[in-house]
């Protein structure tokens, strides 16, 4: 397909730069920063560019911005790597044994209907105002993601590849390591990437509504202290932390399983 | 059919000179999800019924922390009499079908341009990358300074956070519309109208429809978060607010009632689905 241009891009590599994209975004910001100087849009929160780059530059000279930089990105990693150790871990087992699906499916399914984010004001009650409350939430909220995958994947083991594993006669062990689990990747990596960007925002609320410190937080002290400027530097800051992470996740999936690079879950 | 014809047929007996060991039975690992119905037995509501006994059972009423089910539906009822319940269903599931409503029909408009100019979604890719990888969170206090504490912020946060998957879908879908179609619109001379009428919509509508299916769960989980959050009106509002009193029974039964809301939600997506979808063979 001739129009699809972003398959032109090498697997795992950056491309060329885009430079239209990046011009229309330059005079986007541009048009916003004239909008508000020539006092057309009159709202009377809305900072210009230049003042929320002001006040990026201050809080990196001042080194406001990094601990609560530091411990979000600290939360969010932790928790979805725990989160996917507990999500590939139990799918593996829900998906290769039978009994333990039937018996167990529905009642994920149902458990995990319920919105994630409503589950912050439970783990506030149980935990208080701390990072464990953070964690808590993060893990639960991405294992579900992860687990259901996982199932997905294993479950959806070609059949060929099964009757491959007996022929060769390979213990169990040696065909989950080898068949199973590589089959079941791409499967994985999507419900991974899907659970990062998620560890991410329920870090944010976390930090919003209980845990007194990270991104979240100071996003909420500059937003009630009135300051716009401010308030818009943490939310690029979060935007770009969101931004290098599904970059980063994308690289390192890309490298690892190159047959994934032609963007599946994409829609995530 | 009796038991004899569906039990699988045994392995070749093998060669007397033969002492491998016979090949391993098929195994509980080889793609059982294709012969699986589409719904998990519903067996699986087992442990979650034997769970939700157990804590009915065991747990103390007065747990601050776990609660047992029946002062979940204490709580509700506390809530239904006092007639805030009802006012909170209607607003967040109004935020929701509003800001569904607008994020489908933006995100399927965006898509086609975007789709169909490969200028233009090379020019506004970057742009768009970084608004999706915003985290709703994080617009909530933004859109707060700019639009208010009010019902048009709620729906323009979760509008942002749904348009997302209807847009790439609808985008992916408008490249993988075949040729064919549209030269066959212009040699029947169809007006633009026409075409539009007769062959891009119903080409797009299945990828549209599968950006509304991830989108409204999105939609839904978005408008708790925002509500939580701002706790301005709606159910998650209600759940926030029970916590700071620490009424965990109604907190419990609240979260029941989000859960239930995104049962309806993802039922009456496929429900539409499958209507929309009822006169095509195979989609």
């Amino acid at each position: 397909m001739a129009r699809e241009h972003g398959a032109k891009r090498r697997p795992g590599g950056t491309g060329r730069v885009n430079i239209p994209g990046l011009s229309t975004m330059a005079a986007l910001v541009g048009l916003w920063e004239l909008a508000v100087r020539s006092a057309t849009v009159e709202l009377e929160f809305l900072p210009a560019p230049s003042g929320i780059a002001g006040a990026v530059a201050t809080l990196v000279a001042t080194g406001e911005l990094f601990p609560p930089l530091l411990h979000t990105l600290r939360a969010a990693l932790v928790g979805w790597v725990a989160a996917g150790a507990l999500g590939i871990g139990l799918g593996v087992v829900l998906g290769l044994s039978r009994p333990a699906w039937r018996y167990s499916m529905a009642s994920i399914e149902v458990v995990r209907a319920i919105p994630p984010v409503s589950l912050v004001p439970v783990a506030l009650l149980l935990f208080g105002f701390s990072l464990r409350m953070e964690l808590l939430v993060i893990v639960y909220a991405g294992a579900w993601t992860v687990l259901v995958s996982t199932v997905e994947g294993v479950r959806n083991l070609r059949p060929e590849l099964a009757d491959v594993g007996r022929m060769l006669r390979m213990s169990k062990a040696t065909a989950v390591r080898k068949l199973v689990l590589p089959s079941a990747m791409p499967s994985i990596v999507v419900g991974l990437r899907l659970a990062l960007s998620l560890s991410l925002v329920l870090a944010v609320v976390a930090e919003m509504v209980g845990n007194p410190r990270g991104l979240g937080n100071a996003l909420i002290r500059a937003q009630q202290a009135l300051q716009p400027e401010q308030t818009f530097a943490y939310v690029v800051t979060i935007g770009l932390l969101g931004v290098v992470l599904n970059a980063g996740l994308r690289r390192m999936s890309a490298r690892a399983l190159p047959a994934l690079a032609a963007g599946r879950g994409e829609l995530a | 059919m009796t038991a004899a014809t569906r039990a699988p047929a045994p392995h070749p007996p093998a060669d007397a000179g033969d002492v491998r060991p016979p090949l391993p039975r098929r195994g509980r690992w080889d793609g059982q999800a294709r012969r699986a119905p589409a719904l998990p037995p519903l067996g699986g509501l087992l442990p979650l019924g034997a769970l939700l006994l157990a804590w009915e059972l065991r747990g103390s009423p007065g747990s601050p922390y776990f609660p047992p089910p029946t002062t979940w539906v204490d709580g509700l009822g506390a809530l239904w009499t006092s007639g805030r319940l009802w006012p909170a269903t209607h607003q967040t599931l109004s935020t929701f079908a509003v800001a569904l409503a607008v994020a489908t029909l933006l995100g399927a408009l965006l898509g086609l341009l975007l789709g169909a100019s490969a200028k233009a979604d090379r020019a506004f890719g970057p742009t768009l990358e970084f608004l999706r990888a915003m985290p709703p969170a994080a617009v909530v206090p933004v859109a707060a300074l700019l639009l208010g504490y009010g019902a048009t912020m709620k729906a323009a946060v979760v509008t942002l956070a749904a348009i997302w998957p209807v847009l790439l879908s609808t985008r992916s879908g408008v490249r993988a519309i075949d040729p064919v179609l549209l030269d066959m619109a212009r040699s029947l001379r169809l007006s633009a109208l026409q075409r539009a009428r007769h062959c891009v919509v119903p080409a797009l509508l299945p990828s549209i429809f599968l950006g509304v299916r991830v989108a409204a769960p999105v939609a839904l989980v978005i408008t708790m978060l925002v509500e939580i959050v701002t706790r301005i009106d709606g159910i998650g509002a209600l759940i926030a607010t029970a916590q700071r009193s620490y009424l965990s029974g109604q907190v419990y039964g609240l979260i029941l009632v989000a859960g239930l809301f995104s049962f309806l939600v993802n039922g009456l997506v496929s429900v539409a689905q499958a209507y929309a979808f009822r006169n095509r063979p195979n989609r």
